[in-house]
């Protein structure tokens, strides 16, 4: 009965939450106007040819799609912002390097992405030869036995030093919800639980990856029958991936799928040479709060001062303007 | 006419996560910006909700579904804005932005971090518009929306420059530059707006120009500024007002009609704009009507730095003229840069067209051939920064200079903050400075550049009332000044920003730095030598401040 709840119905549940959740969410961003374009400059623009721009102006502040597609590849894989980090001494001038937080971050991150693709081979039958060639590289084959894969001993650091900041760190303790926590907290639990699988309490992997491929196609009776027969220690690591899955949508772990959102850093420094129209006011012709702002049922609207208004305001001054034909001079003594 | 604090401690306090969801209760003196009064936000030319009473920060008088107002103008702030909705949802709360932002390293207030300002709002966010936030309150980080919650939101609101330094360092692009500008704008249509910079909206709303000149008044400073360069130079020189079938607009912030240090900059201008009538028949006109660069309304929302800014390609359509100069300023060039041609439909007359289907400056005047601007603008906006201009004048040596004019000044370089992360302007004005004049020092790399501190005054917060703040936000800029000063003897800091020459002399004397303030453009004139008018380089005996040249010699 555990190998069924666990084994069949959670997962499905988890799955289509997190594939519904991050439509959901892209859709729901997707759906909200870019009213102005405006990058984060980080760079020298491109301006004057005889102006020198050095190859990181050209991906800190882009002009090109590709220079902007650059950046956006530069801040998701190598955390390019991140790297740039300083910290500041209230005692002193100069700045200390505090690139911590990227090598943690990298760590974390690449690790996970090593085992993601690890993990692939439960899911893909043949196992594709890159992901064999990989986890065997990564385990330095042949040194330890059983071999042990670096990157599920790694993200386990990682995510502990990530952690230890949040708790040792003044700021970044104030800073901390309980949902930085727990999310933390989730993915050391699924991590350990992995490792503790992986060298000590043994499940069976085939199995494992016979339930998978079943459920992966739907064949939900075959998997039934597998899914009683695995170890219950695989439903410990499985049930709370599957948990982190359907939590996923819905937390600060969607900065994942928001990075490619954000203004600041996918639209290119180009606003001189390209008019970007805001969707919800595409024919500024006549300001909005002159055309007026309805709040609350009321509209307010403001008058709208153009030459014509303006010259009847100040007639006497601007005809005594016309009447030097424009020209301002020194006073005569 | 200001009180300065006596003395500033900086006291970091490091609460626990429930108190960070706490409103604070206790605003501190030197602070808490002013509300405006009906005469700023119930006026004929800026209307503002509920701005016909009379408020301060103990008594809101919100209008009665003032959260219902305030919830909505929040749910159509997400809709409207990718980027408002995507940074509430997304930040992870790494910290990377904390001890980037000037006013938290000069108060040590946690909310004054850039992430702290932000979840002030994106609690409110959790609430109403979060699954969690619904189910698990607090223990998602979510609160009620209460009136203490709309106090504490006024009070970090307009405690943000609005410089986009965080933004920078954050993994994920989030701009607190964004979030609080929007903030600020749904706070505005619960009727609380910050008196500052409604004043100078109003002005410019009403007059053209934040300083509420009349054309008269305009005109009459521009006049001075002429008798003052017929002292220092000897020669009668003249401008253009208003003038249909002149070349080129020309737009300053409103601040160089008046205030000094910016009057130098000024002079620097007219002098530039002489010699290039003269030599080459390039003539350049300023405008009564759109006589504001700089646009307190993109302090303020969307909609007010539209209705300032509206006025200015309408009078580039009827002066006629082929583009638009603008002049030294900071937010000026995040909205001339980034909002303008936006908020705005471009000029459509047959001068502009023309000119922008080869932006070659010789099409103007035969003399300047070869000063193109193809390479990064166009007619859909027609904008080039006078220090661009310069600097492309100086490239195709179509003026003369003698830096040897400048040797009195050893100069280091302020990147205001919207120049440099909301345009990327930055070695432009170094070529400049390091053509006119011999001695430029920079200060420390990461003070500089992208990286540049902010002077504490922006986004609206030159106001006097909260002194205290602005002092302690100059912090990190002014330590850099002194460092440079210390070591290389720097005597004058420039800036090519209004609001920059307005904050840092006050600063300078709060922070002891005894060094002037200055703009490029000052510079620029002192070093230029107006050969049309038969100038020779020795000829000049004063810069532009009155100072005799050769000291040293007439001593």
């Amino acid at each position: 009965m555990i190998g069924v709840i666990f084994g069949v119905i959670v997962p499905y549940i988890a799955v289509a939450i997190f594939v519904v959740g991050v439509i959901y969410r892209f859709i729901n961003w997707a759906n909200s106007a870019v009213p102005l374009k405006i990058p984060t400059t980080g760079g020298q623009q491109k301006s004057l040819p005889f102006i020198k721009r050095t190859i990181y102006d050209r991906f800190d502040s882009p002009y090109t799609w590709w220079e902007t597609v650059g950046r956006m590849i530069l801040e998701i894989f190598m955390f390019r912002s991140l790297l740039k980090n300083t910290r500041y001494y209230l005692d002193r001038v100069s700045q200390k390097d505090a690139r911590w937080l990227w090598l943690f971050a990298i760590l974390f991150h690449y690790s996970l992405l090593l085992v993601l693709i690890r993990h692939s081979r439960f899911f893909l039958q043949p196992v594709p030869e890159f992901v064999e060639m990989l986890s065997e590289i990564e385990a330095f084959k042949g040194v330890f036995i059983p071999s042990v894969y670096v990157s599920g001993l790694a993200i386990v650091a990682g995510l502990f030093l990530l952690w230890l900041r949040r708790i040792f760190l003044s700021r970044e303790r104030t800073l901390s919800l309980p949902s930085d926590h727990f999310a933390l907290i989730l993915l050391l639990a699924i991590t350990i639980s992995g490792n503790i699988m992986r060298y000590f309490f043994k499940a069976d992997l085939e199995k494992v990856k016979e339930l998978l491929m079943n459920l992966m196609v739907f064949d939900v009776g075959k998997a039934v029958a597998i899914a009683d027969s695995i170890e219950p220690i695989f439903y410990v690591h499985f049930v709370l991936a599957s948990f982190l899955l359907a939590y996923f949508p819905f937390s600060k772990l969607m900065h994942a799928g928001g990075v490619l959102f954000t203004p600041t850093r996918n639209m290119p420094n180009d606003n001189r040479a390209r008019r970007h129209v805001n969707p919800w006011d595409s024919d500024p012709s006549v300001p909005i709060l002159a055309k007026g702002i309805t709040v609350g049922g009321k509209t307010f609207t403001s008058k709208k001062l153009d030459w014509d208004t303006y010259y009847s305001m100040y007639t006497d001054q601007l005809d005594e303007i016309a009447e030097s034909d424009y020209k301002i001079a020194p006073e005569e003594l | 006419m200001e009180e300065m604090p006596e003395k500033i401690e900086i006291r970091q306090r490091f609460p626990e996560w429930r108190e960070m969801l706490k409103p604070v209760k206790k605003f501190e003196e030197g602070r808490l910006s002013y509300i405006s009064l009906p005469k700023q936000v119930d006026s004929e030319f800026f209307k503002m909700p509920f701005g016909d009473v009379e408020r301060d920060l103990h008594d809101l008088k919100l209008p009665e579904n003032w959260k219902e107002l305030f919830l909505e103008a929040m749910k159509e702030t997400l809709e409207k804005n990718r980027a408002f909705k995507l940074f509430m949802d997304i930040c992870v709360r790494c910290g990377a932005c904390a001890d980037k932002c000037h006013y938290y390293i000069g108060t040590g207030d946690p909310k004054n971090m850039p992430v702290g300002r932000a979840e002030l709002i994106r609690s409110v966010y959790r609430r109403y518009f979060t699954l969690s936030g619904k189910i698990f309150g607090k223990w998602a980080g979510a609160r009620e929306l209460t009136e203490d919650v709309v106090r504490e939101l006024y009070y970090y609101a307009y405690q943000c420059s609005l410089c986009r330094r965080c933004s920078l360092f954050c993994p994920y692009g989030i701009d607190t530059a964004e979030i609080v500008w929007w903030l600020r704008r749904i706070l505005s249509r619960i009727g609380l707006n910050q008196r500052f910079m409604t004043i100078s909206i109003e002005a410019s709303a009403r007059t053209g120009n934040h300083l509420g000149l009349l054309p008269g008044g305009m005109a009459g400073a521009i006049q001075q500024g002429l008798e003052e360069l017929k002292d220092v130079t000897g020669f009668d020189l003249h401008t253009y007002i208003n003038k249909k079938g002149a070349d080129v607009l020309f737009v300053a912030p409103s601040g160089d009609y008046f205030a000094t240090p910016h009057w130098f900059v000024m002079l620097g201008y007219l002098l530039l704009f002489n010699e290039l009538e003269e030599k080459y028949g390039l003539t350049v006109t300023w405008s009564t009507y759109a006589s504001e660069g700089g646009n307190f309304g993109t302090f303020h929302s969307y909609e007010a730095a539209q209705l300032l800014n509206s006025k200015i390609y309408k009078e580039a359509e009827r002066l006629g003229v082929s583009f638009i100069i603008g002049g030294e300023c900071g937010h000026m060039w995040r909205d001339k840069h980034q909002f303008i041609n936006t908020m705005n439909n471009p000029p459509k007359n047959e001068e502009w067209k023309r000119f922008w289907e080869n932006p070659d400056l010789g099409e103007l005047a035969e003399g300047l051939r070869g000063v193109r601007f193809d390479s990064y603008a166009s007619g859909e906006h027609g904008w080039i920064h006078i220090l661009e201009f310069t600097a492309a004048l100086i490239e195709h040596k179509k003026i003369t200079l003698d830096k040897s004019r400048n040797d009195h000044w050893a100069a280091t370089y302020h990147d205001p903050c919207n120049v440099a992360r909301g345009m990327g302007l930055i070695e432009e004005p170094r070529y400049v400075l390091r053509n006119v004049m011999n001695k430029f020092y920079e200060m420390p790399e990461h003070t500089i550049k992208e990286k540049t501190y902010c002077c504490g005054a922006g986004g609206g917060l030159l106001a006097d009332e909260i002194m205290d703040l602005r002092m302690r936000g100059v912090m990190p800029r002014m330590m850099a000044a002194r460092h440079v000063y210390k070591k290389y003897g720097v005597n004058i800091l420039l800036t090519p920003c209004a609001i920059d020459k307005a904050q840092f002399p006050h600063a300078l004397e709060y922070w002891k730095i005894p060094i002037e303030v200055g703009g490029p453009m000052e510079m620029v004139g002192n070093a230029l030598v107006l050969t049309a008018f038969g100038e020779k380089p020795e000829d000049r005996q004063y810069d532009l401040r009155g100072e005799p040249l050769n000291k040293e010699e007439g001593e």
